[in-house]
């Protein structure tokens, strides 16, 4: 097995990504990466690039050209030892509706090669207070309780890299602040996070940097709060400014532009 | 970002990362996990299941008149492709559309499974059904039609068996490579299993004239029967069952190719 190359890279490194659709140019030249222990959060409007970007980082579709690293391993040479560094969690939570909670546990546990007896699966569950339900169909999960069972199975390997992909979309206020304070949870432990989202306040509350892309390139990538200090005096963030405050959306809609995109 | 973190292993300050070494699971591990997952799926759907098994048995049992008339290998053999047809056609296509649809495979594809290993596991739940279906047309035909079969005919017959099932599972592939919707994928599987039986049925019965006869005959349906008729009984066997059996192979190979050129892990 190669070794990863060093010890003081980042978990995640991204480099002159390019995605195309045929024509159309999804993602141009991105870079950015992220280190163990931080949230780092890719923000955009629709159709910006975000989810491409992060699609190609998955592997769920081939970038046209650029490196993406995970642990030190590239995807073009390693992409079993990339898949294995990471946990993904997907938009939609996608599990097969026949299995129960914890026999999904259990054969994802089994691709990853972590074994799990029952009652292993059950102190799993019961971390994540859902110790009564290892018998239920993931259908039959409210979404709060499948976005953690989501979470646990993106985890359950302890990789280096999480990636998220708007985590907290359709959940009510209390299911997304528990799911905030398990994914800081998760930063403490060590884990890089990569998310997607489309809440300001979400990347505010969470997210030690964020990266805004736009029409497929990446506009500013800082902390949330250097970004609001190094764009408060921009006049299109002022115009786009509703409370005098400037806030972190506000300097989102002054960089992207107000129209609504599809 | 927090001042230090502490990892599974160790504790470490932000910017310094530890990689501990990346255990691939083995194929065998991955295999077995995602086989333990798939049947449990497919004994969830064992309603459609049976229904896919029942429709061959009945016709085997309506069927019963014509052994005398037709040999019980031609009746058998009839019953086992109509079973056949379903399990690859409607078991597995449906299926994957399905899970298609649903994203399942999308989840699949971002783990360390290798994606060779998602469809090969599927594919040995619809192999298990077609050793199911066919022993229990054996069985049904034995006690029920009073069908017998020599001791090699019964083993010939579950091999030609199963390479006629490959035949339906690559169509089904090609099905799912050129539609995404999963409804259309139902109705279009549908429409393919009735028109393979009515036509493959009727036109061996020489009811649709002779040339259309003779296109059934070497159509998927027809090619598969006739194996599995010489296989049941395989004095019979001949230089047409053999041209039949490289056209059954030739009709895999080329489902296949184009089954798999065409499938995308996802509708969007």
């Amino acid at each position: 097995m190669n070794t990863p190359t060093s010890q003081y890279q980042p978990v995640l490194r991204v480099e002159n990504l390019d995605v195309r659709y045929g024509s159309f140019q999804a993602v141009k030249n991105v870079s950015f990466y992220v280190h163990p222990g931080e949230i780092f959060g890719l923000l955009g409007p629709n159709g910006a690039g975000k989810t491409s970007t992060l699609s190609a980082v998955e592997g769920l579709l081939k970038p046209d050209s650029g490196t993406i690293r995970v642990a030190g391993y590239d995807y073009r040479k390693q992409p079993l030892h990339v898949r294995a560094s990471m946990g993904v969690q997907l938009q939609s939570t996608s599990f097969q509706p026949e299995l129960t909670v914890s026999e999904i546990i259990q054969l994802y546990a089994g691709i990853y090669g972590i074994p799990l007896t029952p009652e292993k699966i059950v102190a799993i569950l019961a971390g994540i207070k859902l110790e009564d339900s290892a018998n239920k169909r993931f259908g039959q999960l409210s979404g709060g309780q499948q976005q953690r069972v989501s979470l646990v199975i993106a985890t359950i390997h302890h990789p280096p890299l999480v990636l998220m992909d708007e985590p907290t979309t359709g959940l009510d206020p209390q299911s997304r602040r528990q799911l905030w304070e398990r994914i800081e949870s998760m930063r403490d432990k060590g884990h890089a996070i990569l998310l997607t989202t489309h809440s300001m306040e979400e990347a505010e509350s969470v997210c030690d940097r964020i990266a805004i892309i736009d029409h497929g390139q990446i506009i500013t990538t800082d902390s949330p709060q250097a970004i609001i200090d190094s764009n408060r005096d921009k006049p299109e963030v002022i115009r786009a400014s509703r409370r005098g405050k400037i806030t972190l959306e506000d300097v989102f809609i002054g960089l992207t532009g107000a129209a609504v995109r599809s | 970002m927090s001042s230090t973190i502490t990892s599974t292993a160790t504790t470490i300050t932000p910017g310094q990362t530890i990689q501990p070494p990346v255990n691939l699971p083995s194929t065998a591990a991955v295999f077995s996990g995602l086989l333990r997952a798939d049947l449990t799926t497919q004994w969830r759907n064992r309603r459609a299941s049976i229904m896919v098994i029942l429709i061959p048995t009945i016709i085997l049992m309506a069927w019963k008149g014509l052994v005398a008339k037709f040999g019980g290998a031609f009746v058998l053999s009839n019953c086992i492709t109509v079973g056949l047809n379903a399990i690859g056609l409607m078991g597995y296509t449906n299926t994957v559309a399905r899970d298609r649809d649903k994203g399942i495979f999308q989840r699949l594809r971002v783990t360390p499974a290798p994606r060779w290993i998602i469809i090969a596991s599927r594919l040995v739940v619809q192999l298990a059904m077609i050793i199911i279906s066919t022993l229990i047309l054996f069985l049904i035909g034995y006690q029920f039609d009073h069908i017998t079969m020599p001791a090699t005919g019964y083993i010939y017959a579950f091999l030609a068996a199963i390479v006629g099932g490959a035949v339906y599972l690559s169509l089904g592939q090609v099905i799912v490579g050129l539609i995404y919707n999963p409804e259309t994928v139902q109705v279009t599987t549908r429409l393919v299993y009735f028109a393979f039986i009515m036509i493959g049925m009727f036109a061996q019965f020489g009811m649709l004239g002779k040339e259309l006869g003779n296109i059934a005959d070497w159509s998927p349906y027809g090619a598969v029967r006739n194996i599995i008729s010489a296989s049941l009984s395989p004095a019979t066997w001949n230089n047409k069952t053999s041209t039949a059996l490289l056209i059954t192979f030739g009709y895999t190979a080329v489902f296949t190719i184009l089954g798999i050129r065409w499938f995308r892990w996802s509708n969007k």
